[in-house]
């Protein structure tokens, strides 16, 4: 059977471009940056092609290789520069231009403050449409630490975000109350 | 350390970063379940709905024909 990859793939690809943005943009927090690991994990998956097994769904594998791109980056930058989680938070809190909504800035906040393991999980799992399987295989882990940390996630964004109920007594969210009364 | 925005944040760190704390996780009750995974998606939608940007098209052009030189049927 020949590969005849110029055509189907090229517009394969070019389907999975949306999808790869969207979470490499809630990944890194930045649209340049997200855009570049973009074009990496493109070129990257065209000089590995060889190495995809055809039939297999080839979003999963492009998302694990941009998440490998992006922890390795991530890596690397964190051994230059002394870079504290506390500067990625405040990376994604300056990036309204790509939504306007209020609603979308207070998310995205929140979701800068979750720890990355958590917040990817979340992005593949309650995102992006993977399931806990294929989560754990783009991740390299277990489906239970996928489980366990899509939970952890969701709790500690409801707290974030005030969603909880049972957590909602703090001096915060009488304020925020007040004002949405 | 982020200590930015009050107590809440302070109290909510203390189970951040490090490891897997495997022991009995609380469960999120569905309905904030629903909500927290509503705003995800629409985020995402968002995003996911922005055009293309030109760079992949380009570069998929470009693979396109470099790529057919060498793959002869």
């Amino acid at each position: 059977m020949t590969l005849e990859p110029e055509p189907e793939l090229r517009e394969a690809l070019l389907a999975a471009v949306p999808s790869l943005r969207a979470f490499a943009i809630s990944l890194s927090g930045q649209v340049d940056r997200a855009d570049d690991l973009v074009q990496d994990t493109l070129l990257r998956a065209l000089s590995n092609l060889h190495r995809f097994e055809p039939g297999t769904n080839l979003n999963a594998w492009l998302f694990t290789i941009l998440r490998n791109l992006f922890h390795s980056e991530y890596r690397k930058r964190r051994r230059e520069v002394e870079d504290p989680d506390g500067s990625y938070a405040g990376r994604l809190k300056v990036q309204p231009e790509q939504g306007a909504h209020l609603d979308f800035e207070d998310f995205r906040s929140a979701l800068s403050q979750l720890p990355s393991d958590q917040r990817e999980a979340l992005l593949l799992v309650g995102a992006s449409g993977f399931s806990y399987e294929e989560a754990a295989n783009i991740c390299g882990c277990a489906v239970g630490t996928i489980k366990s940390r899509v939970n952890r996630a969701r709790l500690r964004l409801a707290s974030l975000l005030n969603v909880n109920d049972i957590e909602d007594l703090g001096p915060d969210s009488m304020t925020r109350a007040a004002l949405q009364g | 350390m982020t200590v930015d925005k009050g107590n809440k944040l302070a109290r909510v760190s203390l189970d951040n970063g490090s490891g897997e704390k495997l022991a009995t996780d609380p469960k999120l009750d569905s309905g904030s379940q629903k909500r927290i995974g509503d705003q995800l998606r629409a985020m995402y939608d968002e995003l996911m709905q922005q055009p293309v940007p030109d760079r992949f098209r380009d570069l998929l052009d470009q693979l396109d024909k470099n790529g057919r030189k060498g793959g002869s049927q």
